[in-house]
Order: structure tokens, then sequence, then C-alpha cells
């Protein structure tokens, strides 16, 4: 039989983790990998069309990706990482997707 | 046209030029056929339902063997579980929408008058992902690493892959100029 715990601590962290978990509100994020294939511009323009972000976030979102190998480049629901590595792959980058809180 | 070789530049609103020679146009189509065919659907009839078959659902879930259609469906996921689970629901479209930016390219370069190709926004974006899917599968062919471009250029001119390495240039060096004329636009 499991023993039960007569306590809880209440704090802010486990308040945000039970609404997490009761509005399936966990962030997932979408990576994109360095490949030595995919130009520098192209990546930058991907980054621009698929998500509307500017030529400056793009661009800094690619040198992270060049120089360190990979970036968060969304965050959102499961669905919408899904959703989000499936435009990127159509287009060609290496991109995945896995929970936020889980990231390297 | 004799001008000298520009790639694509823009022309005016929404229009983007690139004047072909023969020998470019071959090269296009040849390339854009290959494309399409390596993504055609995996066939495997002892499995297949029909009805999940219609909507985009395949039995299969695990990664393609081939090294070029693996880096064209990559796995969404680390873990297996989940990559598999994703790639049975849309593997089947991805392979339409690549499919699709290939056929889209075939087009243009069969209806070229004199040779010359205009894209709208929407053809250029279609054009650059088949063009880079190309790169991508001739990258894998070619070993292509982050510092391998200085061995590429030096290969001998027996080598079959000189010619191949040629086409990978002049592709990326095509896209480039693509992506300028639409940057352009952008600013």
């Amino acid at each position: 039989m499991a023993k039960v715990k007569s306590k809880i601590e209440v704090n802010e962290k486990l308040d945000e983790e039970l609404k997490a978990i009761f509005n399936g509100d966990i962030p997932w994020v979408t990576i994109v990998w360095d490949d030595p294939v995919n130009l520098m511009t192209y990546v930058t323009y991907v980054l621009m069309e698929l998500f509307g972000y500017s030529k400056e976030r793009a661009h800094e979102l690619m040198m992270k990706v060049h120089t360190e190998g990979k970036a968060v480049v969304s965050t959102g629901s499961r669905e919408e990482m899904e959703h989000d590595v499936a435009r990127l792959h159509e287009y060609g980058l290496w991109a995945t997707l896995q929970r936020g809180d889980q990231v390297l | 046209m004799t001008e000298i070789q520009h790639g694509f530049f823009r022309h005016g609103d929404n229009s983007y030029l690139a004047n072909f020679t023969e020998a470019e146009r071959e090269v296009l189509l040849n390339l854009a056929e290959q494309i399409i065919e390596l993504l055609a659907e995996r066939v495997d009839h002892h499995n297949e339902d029909p009805l999940a078959a219609m909507v985009g659902i395949t039995v299969h879930d695990t990664p393609p063997e081939d090294e070029v259609l693996l880096r064209l469906l990559p796995n969404a996921y680390a873990d297996q579980v989940d990559a598999s689970e994703f790639r049975r629901y849309t593997e089947s479209t991805l392979r339409q929408k690549k499919q699709a930016h290939a056929m889209a390219m075939r087009m243009h370069v069969k209806t070229a008058v004199d040779g010359i190709v205009e894209l709208d926004h929407d053809s250029a974006n279609a054009w650059l992902g088949a063009m880079n899917d190309v790169r991508l599968a001739l990258g894998v062919r070619l070993k292509v690493e982050e510092n391998t471009h200085q061995e590429l250029e030096l290969l001998a001119p027996d080598d079959p892959m000189r010619g191949v390495y040629a086409v990978y240039s002049w592709l990326g060096w095509l896209q480039e100029s693509l992506i300028d004329a639409l940057m352009d636009e952008s600013e």
C-alpha cells in the first residue's frame, strides 16, 4: 500500500504545474538544428516566411543555429509545435519538437 | 537575350525573373523529375488500409532506410515511439507537399518562353523548397559537411562527383539569387 503524505507543500510552482496539467498547456518547443547544406540566407528567409519574424529576429536565430548547433525557434502547445515542425520539414530545415522543460 | 547570367532578379511587384539556357532548363527538369520520383509513396499493398490511406495515414512508421529520403523526411522527435507515431500521420502529406514544389518547378521550366521563367511570391517559395530538396539530396551523395567545400572544389576532372558538385553549387547560387530578390521586397 502506498504511503500517504499528510502534508503538501503549496507554492507558486505547484500551482503552475497543476494548471498546466489540467489545461494541457505544458509548453513545447520547436528546435532547428544546424545543417551543412542549407544556406544561411535560406534559413533566415524560411523563419521570416513561416513565423512572420522580422529580418533581424530571423537572422539572430539563424546565427544561433549556425554557431551553437541548434536554436529554439518557436514555443507553444504540442499540436502547434507539430504543425511548425511539419512546415519546417516541408522547406527542408532540420527540425524536431520536444517538451520545453526538457531542453538541454 | 544574351545578358550576363545573374540568376533570379526582381521585376516589379510580385514578379521574379530568370533567363535559363536550354542546358540549364534540361538540368532543372531532370532534377525535378528525380525528386518527384524519389518522393513517390512507399507501396505496400499487404497492410494498407484504403480508408486510412485516403486521409493520409499510412502503416509506415519506420524512418526511410535510404539516406537521402531520411534527410528529406526526417524524424520529428528524438524519441522513436513519438517519431513513429508522427510519421504515420504526416509522412504522406510531407511527400506530397515536396512533390508539389518540384512539380511547380517542372511546370515553370516546361512553359518558359524564350527560356524566361517568371515567378510570383508563392511559386518562388515552391522553387526555393524544390531547389533546397535537390541540394539536400545531392549534399547527402556528395557527403557535404561543414568543412568539405574546399575538398569538393578540388575534385579531379575525371571524378564523376565533380559534375554533381557543379550542379549543387550552381543551384545554391540560383537559390541565393532568388532569396536576394525576395528579401529586397521585404525590406
